[in-house]
């Protein structure tokens, strides 16, 4: 047996299924050694960048491991912006890439991967002799499972190719190192948290990726029945329990005005597997009269600005609110809070953007478009929402809840949500889904759309198409600068699609927009809606952040 | 760094005019959101400032200093604060000067101004605000314009 094939077998006994990435001569043997074994599934993507996009996209929906790979040197390079990215969203991923080999410096393919994974802050392992095969995998898979983060397998070339004596010992997966569990909240600093939010009479519940992962959905609204919470969400955990009665949405830059104006009067911020980040609290702004209970299951969090949670509690998310709650019935407390009809009265409208833009002839609102879709794409449907620009439409209204919803926003690039929106879809065994992106970020890498099609993805893409970098054309019309300077045509996407073998229209009115996505809704499949949408309606956090308004 | 420069036209005589903004409290109260507090020794003030960003509303607590010379009719204003969640500090200076107008009769009162904000606000408002600052002085001077036309009668 060569030291290649056992690798191969290593990933299998680890569990995988599927592979993304672009075959070259550093991995090709690795995977036609996956292949002969049968059970793996490899899509072959048209970048290496976007195959781990892919993977990153898998491993944020199941959170075990994604499995990217691609060729030594050139293929590494490739991976930079996804890597980063994965490991800013602390997603599980293991690449597997091939090295050039180890006796040859003046191999044209060289690259020092070590350094490169280093600076895309990104585990490294070699494989650097046959009998290091068992442990070099087995410690790539703990790593990202226990650290939550990208780890690159890098197996050089004359190494694959050497013979591996397995003695008839089967590879003991990572799994045999450890299981996770739950970690349970010190008995003390939950008598302190209890006692914050005993004194509290405006308390928030924020919740986060790390409440959704615990499943501490049902344990998280029974404590905001007894304390008369709002229950708010990071940008990660959009949507989430979004059929509660007093859910104001996202806490953060993407936040309403009507919630924004409630968190000013909260005193306790209940914050549940939340990073509490610099977006989510607006660096604190949006809270400036509050006490913090942070729960999560690191061993401590620091809040934006260097702050500390008044009360930190290391614990699972779910097990620390039922702690949190039983305690609090048994003192006997009940809270009104924010519970009130004068409260209940305005969250009806709190998504309306009610603000009017002259729309031009031939493109649709940006806003309508985001309603009409919440409403035509079933609740059992994905959704993946994209970056730039037109984020700040999506991100804001969608608001119904579905199995998976995913932001992007990790590493503040575009180009990133629809490989990951592809291995999404492929994570829910091809459950149909929809992304909603920008026309700069979606041309990045429209090559995939392709692989898209070739594996018959049920994803619906929706181009909103303002011809522009979006996010530039706002910043410097706020200068008062060339805005037209961030301008780029693009063509007619729509037919690009059909061009590849999918579905495609261009879309012009709302109505020609209701029409294709019913379409689709009847037969899901690989399809792209470019929807030209007008420039003149800014969305509301550039409306406040560039041009000081408040509506 | 946040620039201002406006000129307030008033029907009034330019010492009546004076009068009103030698006195701080005349001044500050036509700050939108601001309130001074005590006087030091040195002689300044402590004032706090609540200004709106996009929804989002910042308490500065602020020592201003006022400096008058009666005879050139000329005033500096100098304001440093932080805002109430320790992260963000706010730096102006103004300089108002009051002058005899011809034509429309009265006084006429240039005003620059010089506004810098810095630490962890300064990220979320960008350009933002600039405008929020503008909004701010159009506001002063309309109130201003006011107190000293009410002045005049």
């Amino acid at each position: 047996m060569k030291v290649y094939q056992r690798l191969a077998g290593n990933f299998v006994a680890e569990g995988v299924t599927h592979v993304f990435g672009i075959m070259g001569d550093g991995n090709m043997y690795w995977m036609h050694e996956l292949d002969r074994l049968g059970g793996v599934k490899m899509l072959e993507v048209r970048h290496e960048g976007a195959g781990l996009g892919m993977a990153d996209g898998w491993a944020r929906v199941t959170r075990a491991p994604g499995i990217a790979t691609a060729t030594c040197g050139p293929g590494v390079t490739q991976l930079a912006t996804a890597l980063v990215t994965a490991a800013r969203a602390g997603s599980p991923l293991v690449a597997f890439c091939g090295e050039h080999p180890t006796n040859d410096d003046e191999y044209n393919q060289r690259l020092d991967q070590a350094r490169f994974a280093a600076g895309c802050e990104s585990g490294f392992i070699r494989v650097n002799t046959p009998d290091g095969a068992d442990d070099a995998v087995r410690k790539a898979f703990y790593l990202a499972r226990l650290e939550s983060r990208p780890v690159m397998l890098s197996a050089p070339m004359d190494v694959q190719q050497m013979a591996f004596d397995d003695g008839d010992e089967p590879y003991q997966p990572s799994s045999t190192l450890f299981s996770p569990r739950a970690v349970q909240p010190d008995p003390a600093a939950l008598q302190q948290a209890a006692d914050i939010i005993a004194g509290a009479r405006k308390p928030v519940i924020l919740v986060g990726r790390g409440a959704q992962w615990s499943g501490a959905g049902e344990a998280v609204l029974k404590l905001g029945d007894r304390i008369g919470a709002l229950i708010a969400t990071t940008l990660m955990a959009k949507t989430w329990l979004s059929e509660a009665e007093y859910h104001v949405g996202i806490s953060g830059t993407y936040g309403t005005r009507t919630a924004m104006q409630l968190f000013e009067e909260a005193d306790c911020v209940i914050a549940v597997g939340a990073s509490m980040n610099r977006y989510t609290t607006e660096h604190g702004y949006l809270y400036p009269n509050a006490r913090y209970v942070h729960l999560d299951s690191k061993p401590h969090l620091m809040m934006s600005g260097g702050r500390s949670a008044d009360c930190y509690l290391q614990t699972d998310a779910r097990a620390g609110v039922e702690a949190l709650e039983s305690l609090l019935a048994r003192r006997s407390v009940k809270l009104t809070g924010y519970r009130t009809p004068e409260v209940k009265k305005r969250l009806p409208y709190q998504f309306e953007d009610r603000t009017e833009f002259p729309i031009e002839p031939g493109s649709v609102d940006p806003r309508e478009i985001c309603l009409a879709l919440d409403e035509i794409v079933p609740a059992d449907f994905g959704l993946f929402t994209g970056s730039g620009a037109t984020a700040g439409f999506s991100n804001i209204l969608f608001r119904r809840r579905r199995p998976v919803v995913l932001a992007s926003h990790f590493f503040g690039c575009i180009g990133q949500m629809l490989p990951a929106a592809m291995g999404g879809v492929a994570a829910t065994g091809n459950k149909p889904a929809l992304l909603v992106d920008g026309d700069a970020s979606i041309m990045m890498h429209l090559a995939e759309f392709e692989t898209m099609v070739r594996y018959d993805m049920p994803l619906l893409v929706v181009c909103m198409n303002n011809q522009a970098l979006g996010s530039e054309y706002y910043k410097l019309d706020a200068h008062k600068m060339k805005a037209e300077l961030a301008t780029i045509p693009t063509p007619d996407l729509g037919a690009v699609a059909t061009a590849f073998g999918g579905r495609g229209r261009l879309v012009r009115s709302i109505g020609e927009l209701r029409a294709a996505a019913g379409e689709w809704v009847a037969r899901p499949g690989p399809m792209m809606l470019d929807v030209r949408i007008s420039r003149s309606v800014v969305t509301l956090p550039y409306r406040r952040i560039h041009y000081g308004r408040d509506e | 760094m946040i620039e201002v420069n406006e000129r307030i036209e008033v029907p009034s005589t330019p010492q009546i005019v004076w009068h009103l903004l030698s006195d701080p409290r005349a001044v500050v109260d036509c700050v939108p959101g601001a309130a001074l507090g005590d006087k030091l020794e040195d002689g300044s003030f402590e004032a706090t400032l609540t200004v709106k960003f996009g929804p989002a509303r910042v308490t500065f607590r602020a020592r201003i200093a006022l400096e008058l010379d009666a005879a050139a009719m000329t005033g500096h204003v100098t304001a440093r604060g932080r805002d109430n969640q320790g992260g963000t500090r706010i730096r102006a200076k103004m300089t108002f000067k009051v002058v005899e107008q011809a034509e429309p009769p009265g006084s006429a009162i240039p005003i620059e101004a010089r506004v810098e904000i810095s630490g962890r606000l300064a990220s979320l408002v960008e350009g933002g605000a600039a405008l929020v600052v503008k909004r701010m002085t159009g506001e002063f001077t309309e109130r201003l314009a006011t107190r000293c036309a009410a002045a005049t009668t």
